[in-house]
């Protein structure tokens, strides 16, 4: 079980995370076409002049703020940022991940210390502790929440939790060590055919689609 | 709600054609919600209703199109009335909600306005006039 889970399915999970991934991205093309037409055109020049009043009242930085998701939501935002960025991040530089590339490969990734990956995986841990008591007792997270939703948060922090055991030692090492690349392995796996899709749409729902709250150019496709 | 159709009768076929020619798109909205709920505030209703959660965007279209795609447009005359009054009771169109992950939700309660249209389900202001 153990050199099957270290060996064949990780190779599978790969496989299935980048072929899917790439699936995804390669649908979304056929499914979307290039159209400058719809550019979204962002509003130019200089600070409105004294003599020609906008139309509009024009917001100072700290009012828009107020006014978006981070103003409205601060520590939700905050913590989905960081949670989000850790969750992506920290696997790269795990030195116990890095040792493996060492040892298969010869190649060594720059790796942080055990114990600021350990902060680190705390901190991603703290974060889906956060989403799930917001799931759990916030009438409007609740209100939309089903158990594909605790699913898809067990998927994608079980790794985490059994990383953090299995660096602690807590229960038996090779059972949990077992769980933790098993668990890596699902996430990958989830990550293009369930919810978890969200992380290359967000980049090109954000990027790529022309729409009002397209960031960077403004987006370049419309849906077909 | 009111509706100038009184029999039980829904097309399934028709809602499935409809729902057919924006399959990718909604699929893909529905996917990506990540039920997050950020898109509350953005929802002028929403304060209106003093944080009600049937208020919310994303409430709304996953309640509306959402469920007319899980149930691949196999719903009955009850459930599309259920559908109308989130599509115009609850939502006006205003298209001031906002989705952190770029879901475009106007545009689904826009599809959901469609499919009750095309079984002759819609807000009508007679309705409004009867309950004033």
């Amino acid at each position: 079980m153990y050199d099957l889970v270290r060996g064949p399915l990780v190779w599978v999970a790969f496989t299935v995370f980048i072929v899917g991934t790439v699936y995804q991205v390669v649908r979304f093309y056929s499914l979307s076409r290039k159209n400058p037409q719809f550019r979204l055109i962002k509003p130019t020049g200089g600070p409105p002049k004294k003599e020609d009043p906008p139309a509009e009242p024009v917001l100072t930085f700290g009012q828009r703020l107020r006014l978006s998701i981070a103003g409205t939501n601060p520590v939700m935002t905050t913590v989905t940022t960081v949670f989000h960025v850790l969750l992506v991040l920290t696997p790269f530089f795990v030195l116990g991940h890095n040792v493996l590339w060492d040892l298969a490969w010869g190649i060594s990734p720059p790796s942080f210390s055990e114990a600021f990956t350990d902060v680190l995986t705390i901190i991603v841990i703290a974060g889906g502790v956060y989403f799930l008591c917001r799931r759990l007792f916030m009438a409007r997270v609740r209100a939309i929440s089903s158990t594909y939703d605790f699913v898809i948060l067990a998927i994608a922090t079980a790794p985490f939790i059994t990383g953090f055991l299995a660096y602690r030692n807590i229960f038996d090492y090779d059972t949990v060590i077992l769980l933790h690349m098993l668990a890596g392995e699902i996430m990958l796996v989830a990550i293009p055919f369930t919810k978890l899709v969200h992380m290359p749409f967000f980049f090109i729902n954000r990027f790529l689609l022309v729409h009002e709250n397209t960031f960077g150019a403004g987006g370049s496709r419309i849906w077909r | 709600m009111s509706s100038p159709k009184n029999d039980n009768t829904v097309n399934t076929e028709a809602i499935r054609e409809v729902l057919d020619t924006h399959r990718a798109k909604m699929k893909t909205a529905l996917r990506v919600c990540a039920h997050c709920s950020l898109c509350a505030e953005s929802c002028f209703l929403f304060h209106v209703h003093d944080g009600d959660p049937r208020y919310m965007p994303s409430h709304k279209f996953i309640n509306s199109i959402g469920r007319l795609y899980k149930k691949k447009g196999r719903i009955d005359q009850e459930a599309l009335e259920e559908i109308s009054e989130i599509v115009w009771r609850r939502c006006v169109l205003c298209t001031r909600c906002y989705c952190p992950l770029g879901i475009d939700i106007p545009e689904m309660i826009a599809l959901a306005r469609n499919i009750c249209r095309s079984q002759d389900v819609y807000f009508t202001w007679d309705q409004l006039e009867q309950e004033a």
